[in-house]
């Protein structure tokens, strides 16, 4: 069995997500993007509760690695165009979580993604936000619908965690793009200093 | 005019939305709030203010207030009003989820 980074979000996907490479054996690390203020102390109460539901099913330490985003999605509001801003947060969050996978010796990293559910999970988004890593992604979850994840969080007691109130991302754009290509986002990123801030992102890490 | 302060969609926080709509200026908002020592997130497209509840102010005119309190969304509320000039006072609060019925400050 392998190592592997799990971005957690707090809601209903990731830790089923999770449970499921958890159940084959897999030596888990979670990562959590923390999107304040873009959003409020929910999303990561609820990761903790997740994990603390997952550690005692599996018997697993599953090591918290909290990301400070709230900086990268300024920068990112200031300075790109709006409607692709999901994908280009979603590749800082990759990039992040490949930096934690270097320094866990994790050979693969995961997400909860399902192919369709919201604006950044379209083929051609999910293909413009991983171009951005090199390890490889693993979605457990990719073809279910949201009816089989949520009677499967219900299964296993993350349900009621995810679905606590919460302020959802404030960052997202009022149309974000369904479609994306790679030339078109790379030009978007010229406009940043993409290294310096994912360095002060990893910099700021905090190990829970 | 903003007439009501309504539970968002994930039930994390209270929302006004101002009809008709009332655009907001946010390069002045943040003038005005930081002269009044209000911290201010400035992410060009909106703002974040640090009231007793944090506010996410939209140019379009959205609030966001970031608390299941809505005594502290509507104190947040008329304390951002004043310092703005919003129009709207007396907010009716709509699918409440804690701080009671409906007061008014000083009640």
């Amino acid at each position: 069995m392998a190592r592997g980074v799990m971005l957690m979000s707090g809601g209903i996907d990731s830790p089923v997500a999770l449970h499921y490479l958890l159940r084959q054996g897999h030596e888990m690390v979670a990562v959590h993007m923390d999107n304040r203020p873009f959003t409020d102390d929910s999303p990561l109460e609820k990761v903790v509760d997740h994990l603390t539901m997952l550690r005692e099913r599996y018997r697993q330490p599953i090591p918290l690695y909290l990301i400070p985003h709230g900086s990268t999605q300024v920068t990112l509001m200031r300075n790109t165009d709006r409607h692709v801003g999901c994908v280009l947060c979603r590749r800082f969050m990759w990039r992040s979580a490949e930096r934690i996978a270097e320094r866990e010796n994790a050979v693969f990293l995961a997400t909860g993604e399902a192919l369709g559910q919201v604006a950044s999970q379209t083929l051609s988004n999910m293909r413009s936000a991983t171009a951005s890593v090199q390890l490889p992604i693993v979605r457990p979850l990719i073809g279910f619908d949201k009816q089989e994840i949520e009677a499967v969080a219900k299964e296993i007691g993350t349900y009621g965690i995810s679905t606590r109130p919460g302020v959802c991302c404030q960052a997202v754009p009022d149309r974000p793009a369904t479609r994306s290509n790679l030339v078109q986002i790379l030009q978007q990123e010229e406009r940043i200093d993409v290294e310096q801030m994912l360095d002060e992102c990893v910099r700021k890490t905090v190990l829970l | 005019m903003y007439r009501t302060l309504r539970v968002c969609s994930n039930r994390g926080g209270y929302e006004a939305v101002p009809e008709p709509p009332f655009p907001i200026d946010l390069a002045e908002a943040r003038r005005r709030l930081e002269r009044e020592g209000v911290a201010v997130v400035d992410a060009r497209v909106m703002l974040i203010a640090a009231l007793e509840a944090d506010v996410t102010i939209a140019r379009s005119g959205r609030l966001l207030f970031k608390t299941q309190d809505a005594l502290k969304a509507q104190r947040s509320f008329e304390r951002l009003a004043a310092l703005l000039g919003l129009p709207g006072e007396n907010l009716a609060v709509r699918g409440e989820r804690s701080g009671g019925p409906r007061s008014r400050p000083g009640d």
